[in-house]
């Protein structure tokens, strides 16, 4: 019992240090607080977290052999839809977030036993960088209409973006707000009703959701043979992907179509990269540097690197490796996810790192075999 | 005044309708050619291709690595043993047992198409040398599309048959041009029967470009499996199934249908056969390295390679007894498994042993991969009436083909290829009720 009270009020100096940062105003790099938190997360993670602890002391790594953050080892993302990854009591659980996987496939599970700072971090990271000029970091929060292309959190309550998303409308939605996806489906005219008073109202509209809603959005507008042109300082936020979907549609594309039909252009659309298993998102930068080359931007309590598959160590500055993320905002899980994606640092007219890009598939890369892969077979059904 | 459009069809497509205006030609001494005689010169190709020296492995040797991405060592090591008995009178017997009372005088008469047009896929050199000489049997003349990863064997054995019998050779026409030239595509798949290998994807592609009056045969992506009999065994013994598993494994880089994706130990104590076949796998596939470098692989193929790796270490960690032996860097990959759960293989020698306690369990396991099985090698089955009962369980699940380890990428000519025979299905017949000379 006292070992449990110990490591209740552990977690609890540490959750308070990062929320602090969290909720300070303005964001700086502070490499010497990043190094120093993230150890002591590690620390307390190894000491909680049994299956991480055999895994990384397999590595050999522990709190003690670290000397840095760069250090710590990184969990495959895919260890969530095998393994609980908690480091506090079962029953101390308030939310566990599931990823939508596809069929046949285990969900990946996050468990958390406070939703404190993962609403305190993604609330930051959409207030710098998705609404600069609406969020409280530059004073009183602007609202503003959000329609979101997504389900509720009431009807999807094991989605993290939903979350996120009903996050964003308790901060800056205005009273016509709404999420726009109901029973699994797009309700259009609503939708439509929605906009075209923000277009005649001449207000900034942000429309958010998943890429995927977004071209089903488009193919009913285009149906329709409607489109509009949203108000001055309006923005699209579209994020996940296409996996297990019946179209894809390259984001270049996407980014276009989306501009001829809803009047946002290209420079005021964001993608956000994130993941059910991480507390923290990243946005495309084009609302804080819209001159600069589009790169994907996080908060100061996170730090990405790239690992050649290879070897395992990483990678030089601007070359393709693995994603690996390290993020504060998960100190209930493990901090540190390799995640399946493959990205690269974009490097500024110095050569430094800046931000960085996720690389999709290599376009018309044809099959060399003839095999299928054992995922792709799964996601079909079977028998 | 209204305004005149002339739309001339791109290079490609224009490639694609000379191509088939000169098999028109060809199609007319074709039809009038024997069955014996092309079969004949059909047979003088395949047996020069497998003779290592001829000038066509030469060429092969030199040209196709480079194209397809797999090594030297390995398009070497694997045709050499594909085409052991590929024989040309293998390729005649097989043949002529499908078409068996099709001869004039005979009741029932092969009406060859007028073309069949051929989407190879990939890089592995077998399927596309059989998928284009097997309508020429019967006389159907054939319009190839090579795959994009190669486009060597298809070049190269319409080069070796125009040698050996030049009006044969103008029977065979190879193309050239993306799948996402539609214009080309449909010019191409117009013929009266199309032949197409690929993934769900470009099978889908292509059927939707079919008329139901074509005749339209498709190969798509399988995969394949081992089964190992739990037990305990010499070291010599084991020695010898690691080296046929890493055979199966290595040739083709784990890339083909015909590839295990995964070895299922069955028997007792199936834990207890995994732990030394694992370390044993591990020798063979290290050795195999050695003499069969694995070809070139993608950035996204070794992150795959890694991320599975990882998963099982953390899994282990987890607390499941999970072995796991490897390379230093991605090269070849043996994970032993404590359950029978079906998980990613991201492929280039990446194997996983899985223990399965009793046969009656395989079913039930094999079930979310029966409609794409193709080939299950067998191994350690010394019972006849075991190995019996397992095959007729594998056939009842739809395995297209049960061998033994070792030889899994070694089909035979007669193999019914996804369950279809040879030539049947890439032809149509006459059926005679009058008397005729």
């Amino acid at each position: 019992m006292k070992a449990e009270a110990e490591a209740g009020e552990a977690r609890r100096v540490l959750d308070a240090d990062i929320l602090a940062w969290m909720r300070t105003p303005g964001w700086t790099e502070d490499e010497a607080r990043f190094d120093a938190t993230a150890r002591r997360l590690f620390a307390h993670q190894f000491r909680h977290c049994p299956p991480y602890a055999r895994f990384a002391a397999g590595r050999g790594r522990t709190p003690e052999s670290l000397l840095s953050w760069r250090e710590i080892p990184a969990v495959p993302a895919g260890a969530f839809k095998e393994l609980a990854l908690r480091g506090f009591p079962e029953d101390n659980t308030v939310k566990t977030f599931r990823t939508s996987g596809t069929s046949g496939q285990k969900p990946g599970e996050l468990h958390l036993d406070t939703l404190s700072l993962y609403e305190a971090s993604l609330l930051s990271s959409l207030e710098n960088l998705l609404f600069p000029d609406h969020g409280p970091t530059r004073g009183e929060a602007r609202p503003c209409l959000l329609r979101i292309l997504a389900p509720s959190a009431r009807e999807a309550p094991d989605s993290s973006l939903s979350h996120m998303f009903q996050c964003l409308l308790e901060r800056l939605g205005t009273p016509e707000s709404g999420f726009d996806i109901v029973d699994g489906e797009l309700a259009f005219e609503p939708w439509w009703a929605a906009v075209q008073r923000a277009e005649q109202s001449g207000a900034p509209i942000a429309l958010c959701g998943t890429a995927f809603a977004f071209v089903h959005l488009l193919e009913q507008l285009e149906a329709r043979g409607l489109s509009l042109r949203c108000p001055e300082g309006s923005r699209i936020m579209e994020t996940g992907g296409f996996k297990g979907r019946s179209r894809e549609m390259p984001r270049t594309d996407l980014y276009a179509a989306l501009t001829a039909r809803l009047g946002v252009p290209p420079g005021r659309i964001v993608n956000q990269y994130g993941m059910t298993e991480l507390g923290s998102q990243f946005y495309d930068s084009v609302w804080v540097d819209p001159s600069g080359p589009r790169r994907k931007l996080g908060p100061p309590w996170t730090r990405v690197r790239f690992l050649d598959p290879e070897s395992g160590e990483e990678v030089v500055d601007g070359e393709a490796g693995v994603v690996v993320i390290h993020d504060l905002a998960n100190t209930g899980s493990i901090a540190a996810i390799e995640t399946a994606d493959l990205g690269r640092a974009v490097l500024d007219e110095k050569g430094r790192p800046c931000g960085f890009e996720i690389l999709g598939r290599r376009a018309g890369a044809e099959a060399r075999g003839c095999s299928i892969a054992v995922d792709e077979m799964l996601a079909g059904g079977g028998a | 005044m209204s305004k005149l459009t002339i739309q001339w069809p791109d290079a490609h497509a224009e490639q694609v309708e000379t191509a088939k205006g000169r098999l028109d030609v060809a199609r007319r001494r074709l039809v009038a050619r024997s069955p014996e005689g092309i079969l004949s010169v059909l047979a003088t190709v395949f047996d020069q291709w497998r003779d290592p020296q001829s000038k066509w492995r030469q060429r092969f040797r030199e040209e196709f690595p480079q194209a397809s991405g797999f090594s030297r060592e390995v398009a070497e090591a694997g045709l050499d043993l594909a085409l052991a008995e590929w024989t040309g009178d293998a390729l005649r017997r097989a043949v002529e047992a499908e078409l068996q009372g099709t001869a004039l005088g005979s009741p029932r008469w092969v009406s060859p198409f007028s073309m069949t047009s051929v989407v190879l896929a990939g890089a592995i050199p077998m399927p596309s040398l059989l998928a284009m000489v097997l309508p020429l049997c019967v006389r159907s003349p054939v319009l190839v599309k090579s795959a994009a990863r190669d486009p060597i064997t298809p070049r190269l054995l319409a080069e070796s048959l125009a040698e050996v019998d030049p009006e044969l050779g103008r029977c065979i026409e190879v193309v050239s041009f993306s799948g996402s030239d539609a214009e080309s595509l449909t010019r191409f798949l117009a013929a009266e029967c199309v032949v197409a290998s690929g993934s769900d994807e470009t099978i889908a592609a292509v059927s939707a470009r079919i008329r139901p009056s074509q005749r339209f045969v498709a190969y798509g992506h399988k995969l394949s499996i081992a089964i190992v009999r739990a037990g305990t065994r010499s070291d010599e013994e084991l020695g010898a199934l690691a080296e046929a598993l890493s055979v199966d494994i290595a040739l083709w880089d784990q890339l083909g249908c015909l590839s295990p994706v995964a070895a299922f130990v069955m028997g007792e104590n199936p834990e207890k056969t995994i732990d030394v076949l694992g370390p044993a796998l591990a020798d063979s596939l290290a050795r195999r390295q050695s003499e069969w470098p694995r070809g070139e692989i993608s950035l996204e193929a070794a992150a795959a390679i890694r991320g599975q790796r990882e998963e099982a270490r953390m899994r282990a960690a987890g607390g499941s007894s999970i072995g796991i032996w490897e390379s230093e860097g991605t090269e070849w990959t043996v994970i032993g498994e404590a359950d029978l759960e079906w998980r990613p293989n991201p492929l280039h020698r990446f194997i996983r042993l899985h223990p399965l306690e009793r046969e009656d369990q395989l079913p039930e396991v094999l079930s979310p991969v029966v409609r794409n099985l193709s080939s299950v090698a067998l191994a350690g089955f010394e019972n006849d009436s075991e190995r019996t009962a397992i095959a007729q369980l594998l056939s009842q699940r739809g395995a297209g083909r049960v061998c033994r380890a070792g030889r899994l990428q070694a089909p035979p000519m007669d193999w019914y290829h996804d369950g279809l025979p040879l030539v049947l299905p890439l032809t149509r017949f006459t059926g005679l009720e009058i008397s005729v000379d």
